[in-house]
């Protein structure tokens, strides 16, 4: 740990990164209750407002809700989500990938194939096929569509890592010693995996806020009122010229957190191949 | 010889893949809830006429009755007919758009892989170096931007403030793409900020892999110039893993077709299936899908190949990479 | 390698361009072409035409009878006289000499066809309904037809105008050519159409009017954005922008070389559904009435209340002969907090608001009416979907929902659909005995004064019990200033036979 901060200090960008991220989960956590508007009032006198105008720090859209408050109040939602997906598809991947990597042959074979098969359709194309024509997205639904999108690369990058430690000693110690296939997945070669692991679940955060906003952009994301940054962007498509600032802020937030949290995956990969 | 074998191997798991898809994104697509006649007929649906129509569908048909009936259809070539928009056959929109599409994708590709490839070189070459820190910094901050944002920013300068492009991708009746090339470049620019951000990564790390690989420095040592080992020696290896991440990326490159042409209203292949999908218009969904999927199969294919036939390796030796 | 890439990008890069500096508008010689650009249409095929975008379908297929836009008197079309004596018994006079655009002839056996289709069970007619009325339909010439009713309706030919009854021909197919070759006696016929993208009409040569179109070709381009079709009016690529949103109204009326006009009210009606909770309690729906305030509905959809944006309780326009001005009750947070106590709701409720997210001003309303109700404790669940799924999954079905329907040039027509316990598209469930009587009765009096009063009191009850809160919004069309003569009567049905660049 120490060594990890030792790193840390080492790497500006890495810092860079992560402080964005903290700040965002600082917002999402503590943001709502230090804000003077709900994300759903609307201020009839300014609406359509230049930032830093009557109180709206960075305006407000055409219902003349306050912008600022409906940006950190979306942060919540697919910070949420983004964090579930990643870790579902991981341990979904996870249990798949060291499955088929671990047993080896035949059902090795199959599972490649089912996961290259799944893998044809582009995430994108198949959420929103799934979700368009459910019609009504909850966290849930979202959550669990976009995790099944990308259960199937993870599940690769697992069993790439079990792969790499399946002939090591420890592992043929350990079945020597008796131990069961469950025990030696993942009391022994999960942790001497977690390397890879841990950098596939950053790279995954990063595209499942993209995933959200796009989803939210195409139409299918949370409905309204709730806000979405995705959907934030089509919303306010339509007064683009009048209020520019209702477009920019959403993109500039969807584009600060994947830039945080690419960077900060960066030097992750970094420390954890460097370490191997 | 060995290449040969592995070719037919690959081109026989293409087609299971493609027959196992089209079930899936049939059974996807059928299975979901809502009943399509009563979409159909909407508001003045009753009982006798949403029977009537649902037979005249073939919807309560056994499913592998209705699958059999539609891949049959699929392989002679015919795509059906729309649910929503009786009598309309699907291949009469289908295939213009999709032709528009695959034009968008081309030149999106035009723009986005010779500048990443560059960039990527450069930065690997220069690695440390400032020219190193604003082409990553570049390419991470593009990759970051969802095509729709990149594409808002874009129509914002381009459309709006400078007005020198077109809003939207309209082309003026009586005409084709052709003579109407100028609203490609938004969109395919929007595509390029992503895709190029990955690639030029990419590159560049591999790059500086290969610069750092022994053979390099020892020509270097051995007193070369440098420019010329770079051109003559690193670049050829270099380039090989950015193929295969082109080639898995037009997955992607799909993905973002239907975000862009939704933005922009480009009539291609991702605004039919977007409009396909908000009308629940079952065939035409599964016929979009299907051919997305098919591109992405066989790119892959194709990529997979081209990377056995370029590395040396594989090509000479057989055997996995 | 890299050489020959880097070239390649060069010159398609000049190549584009150069192509959008010579780019914009193509040379259209000297003929008289309108653009239009307006939204992409779903079903066209008269009888499953949901009602977005006119252009095309109403000037490629015509009516027995049109509207005038100015007065909105009834003007002959396809018929030239029409007459009744006790309401019941209908004679119609078709014009002579008219063809369709395949070159048949129009008689009378067409329109008895397009009425006789509005009953085919396989169909899904949009009008079946409102069409079993008649009884039988008589065809003693060429052109005379005779249509009895199975009982008196003085306002029948109101009914012939509703944008579903376009005349068709007897001969052709138009369950497999409807949607992709459309075809009537209109002033223009189709050339050409791209699903969903464009559609080119040219001058109809043999129209009945010989002076009219005036305009030689009609080019419409379906685009999905608003904005997108305002840029390309800005653009000068079209001419017409039908539908415009108040904001970008605006805009354009501040800017040189455009103008916008505003040919009628639409109806946004919120529907509290009354045969189950929680509306089903009078003491609901007056709370939700308490909620209201329609200064911040119209400011939500950018209108001005008393110029652009109504609002009543009644489902009859503010601005019809027959609308009554009953004054409004005003917003009470407190009196919404009795009732919902008196109704048993003491701490407040929570109900399903569906609405179609996609329709302009829905998205709008619904999430300001959700921030007008919380106070009280009223908490609306919001379910926006795409209009298609939401009409046919989730309109007749849901406790709340805002739908958006047209203007009928005859409030009783309006009112028999939807507004009787038998209506066939009751979206507010309304079953109340004394409504159906006064819905019966104004619908077959045939004095004027006695049909009067009975509106006066039908809108009293719709205050005091009624099941409907009526937005009224303005329809906006913004088109070059060059543009003369644009028609667009309450119908919808935009004439674009007059309409002429200057």
């Amino acid at each position: 740990m120490k060594n990890f901060l030792l790193l840390l200090k080492q790497n500006p960008r890495a810092i860079l990164g992560l402080s964005i991220l903290l700040l965002w989960i600082l917002l999402a956590l503590l943001g709502p209750s230090l804000l003077p508007y709900s994300f759903s009032q609307m201020d009839m006198d300014n609406q359509i407002s230049r930032p830093g105008l009557n109180g709206h720090l960075l305006g407000t859209d055409a219902l003349g809700r306050d912008i600022l408050t409906r940006i950190v109040y979306g942060s919540r939602s697919i910070l949420t989500i983004a964090l579930m997906t990643s870790l579902f598809s991981s341990l979904a991947g996870i249990l798949i990938g060291f499955t088929a990597g671990y047993f080896g042959g035949f059902w090795d074979t199959l599972f490649l194939r089912i996961m290259d098969i799944v893998m044809a359709i582009p995430p994108l194309v198949l959420s929103m096929v799934v979700l368009g024509i459910l019609g009504d997205s909850t966290i849930a639904s979202l959550t669990i569509i976009v995790s099944i999108a990308y259960t199937p690369a993870t599940a690769r990058v697992a069993r790439g890592a079990l792969l790499s430690c399946k002939g090591s000693e420890y592992v043929d110690a350990a079945r020597i010693r008796g131990e069961s296939d469950f025990y030696i997945m993942f009391v022994e070669i999960l942790p001497n995996t977690l390397g890879p692991i841990i950098v596939e679940i950053t790279a995954r955060f990063a595209y499942s806020i993209m995933m959200i906003a796009s989803l939210g952009f195409l139409g299918v994301g949370l409905q309204p009122p709730t806000p979405d940054w995705g959907m934030m962007v089509i919303e306010n498509k339509s007064i683009i010229r009048e209020a520019p600032w209702a477009v920019l802020y959403p993109s500039l937030a969807i584009a600060s957190l994947v830039i945080a949290i690419s960077l900060f995956s960066d030097f992750i990969s970094k420390v954890m191949i460097h370490e191997k | 010889m060995e290449f040969f074998k592995r070719f037919s191997k690959r081109l026989g798991f293409m087609f299971v893949t493609l027959a196992v898809m089209s079930f899936i994104i049939f059974l996807l697509v059928e299975i979901m809830p809502g009943d399509v006649a009563q979409t159909v007929l909407g508001q003045s649906a009753t009982p006798e006429s949403l029977k009537a129509l649902r037979e005249a569908m073939g919807l309560d048909d056994p499913v592998m009755v209705r699958y059999w009936r539609w891949a049959g259809g699929i392989l002679k070539g015919d795509l059906g007919e729309s649910f929503y928009m009786r009598g309309v056959q699907i291949s009469s929109i289908f295939w213009r758009r999709v032709g528009h599409s695959i034009v968008l994708a081309l030149t999106a590709l035009l723009f986005y892989v010779p500048l990443s490839l560059f960039f990527g070189v450069v930065a690997g070459v220069k690695a440390g170096k400032f020219t190193d820190s604003v082409i990553s910094f570049f390419g991470l901050a593009t990759m970051a931007l969802p095509e729709f944002v990149s594409g808002v920013i874009l129509i914002t300068i381009f459309s709006v403030s400078l007005k020198i492009l077109p809003i939207t991708s309209v082309i003026p009746i009586g005409e084709n793409l052709w003579q109407n090339l100028e609203i490609l470049v938004l969109p395919a620019l929007s595509i390029t900020f992503v895709m190029f951000g990955y690639v030029s990564r990419m590159q560049r790390s591999s790059m500086i892999n290969v610069m750092n690989s022994d053979y390099v420095r020892a020509a270097i040592l051995k007193g070369m110039p440098r420019g010329y080992v770079i051109f003559r020696h690193a670049l050829k290896n270099a380039l090989l893993p950015s193929i295969t991440i082109i080639g898995m990326n037009m997955g992607w490159l799909f993905g973002g077709l239907i975000v862009v042409e939704t933005l922009f209203g480009f009539p291609g292949l991702g605004s039919l299936t977007m409009s396909a999908i908000k009308t629940r218009d079952i065939p035409l969904i599964e016929a979009c899908v299907l051919f997305i999927t098919l591109v992405f199969v066989v790119s892959t294919f194709i990529t997979d190949m081209l990377y056995a036939y370029l590395n040396p390796r594989i090509r000479f030796k057989g055997g996995e990479a | 390698m890299k050489k020959i890439l880097f070239a390649l990008v060069i010159f398609v890069l000049g190549f584009s361009t150069a192509n959008l500096f010579a780019g914009g508008e193509k040379e259209t010689e000297d003929k008289m072409v309108i653009r239009v650009a307006e939204q992409v249409p779903n079903l066209i095929t008269p009888g499953s035409w949901d009602g977005q975008a006119f252009s095309m379908n109403s000037s490629i297929y015509e009516y027995l009878l049109e509207m005038d836009a100015e007065t909105g008197e009834l003007q002959p079309s396809l018929a030239t006289e029409w007459s009744t004596e006790d309401g019941k018994v209908w004679t119609f006079k078709l014009r002579q000499g008219v063809k369709f655009h395949n070159g048949s002839s129009f008689t009378s056996e067409d329109v008895k066809f397009t009425l006789e289709r509005t009953q085919d069970p396989d169909l899904g007619h949009l009008k079946a309904q409102d069409f079993s009325i008649i009884e039988k339909i008589d065809t003693p010439d060429d052109y005379t037809v005779v249509i009895t009713l199975k009982s008196v309706r003085p306002t029948f030919m109101y009914q012939l105008t509703d944008y579903n009854m376009a005349i068709l021909s007897s001969e052709y197919d138009y369950g497999k050519l409807g949607e992709s070759a459309p075809m009537g006696t209109g002033p223009f016929k189709l050339s050409q159409l791209v699903p969903k993208e464009s559609a080119l009409l040219v001058k109809n040569p043999e129209y009945w009017e010989p002076s009219l179109p005036k305009a030689e070709e009609l080019r419409i381009y379906f685009v999905a954005d608003m904005e997108a079709s305002v840029s390309l009016l800005e653009a000068g690529q079209v001419d017409v922008v039908p539908q415009v949103s108040p904001v970008i109204a605006r805009r354009l009326t501040d800017a040189a070389g455009f103008k916008v006009v505003s040919p009628y009210q639409e109806h946004r009606f919120v529907a509290l559904v009354a045969d189950r909770e929680p509306f089903s309690n009078n003491d609901v729906r007056l709370a939700m009435k308490y909620c209201i305030d329609p200064q911040i509905l119209a400011r939500a959809c950018q209108g001005v209340l008393g110029e652009t944006f109504f609002y009543n309780e009644t489902p009859i326009l503010n601005r019809l002969a027959q609308f009554k001005e009953i004054t409004f009750r005003g917003r009470n947070i407190e009196k919404a907090k009795e009732h919902l106590a008196k109704a048993g709701y003491p701490k407040g409720l929570t109900v399903e608001l569906y609405y179609a997210s996609d329709h302009p001003y829905g998205s709008e309303l619904a999430q300001t009416l959700k921030e007008l109700a919380a106070p009280a404790g009223i908490n609306l669940d919001l379910k926006g979907f795409p209009r298609d799924i939401y009409l046919s999954q989730y309109w007749l079905n849901a406790p709340m929902s805002i739908t958006g329907w047209g203007v009928r040039v005859d409030p009783s027509m309006l009112l028999t659909l939807a507004y009787h316990s038998e209506g066939p598209w009751n979206e507010s469930h309304m079953n109340d005995t004394e409504v159906d009587d006064l819905i019966d009765s104004i619908a077959s009096e045939v004095d004027n004064a006695k049909r009067q009063s009975y509106y006066d009191r039908l809108q009293e009850l719709f205050v005091e019990r009624g099941t409907v809160l009526n937005i009224q919004v303005p329809y906006l069309v913004a088109m070059r200033s060059n543009v003369q003569d644009y028609r667009q009567p309450a119908t919808m049905l935009c004439q674009y036979k007059y309409t002429y660049i200057e």
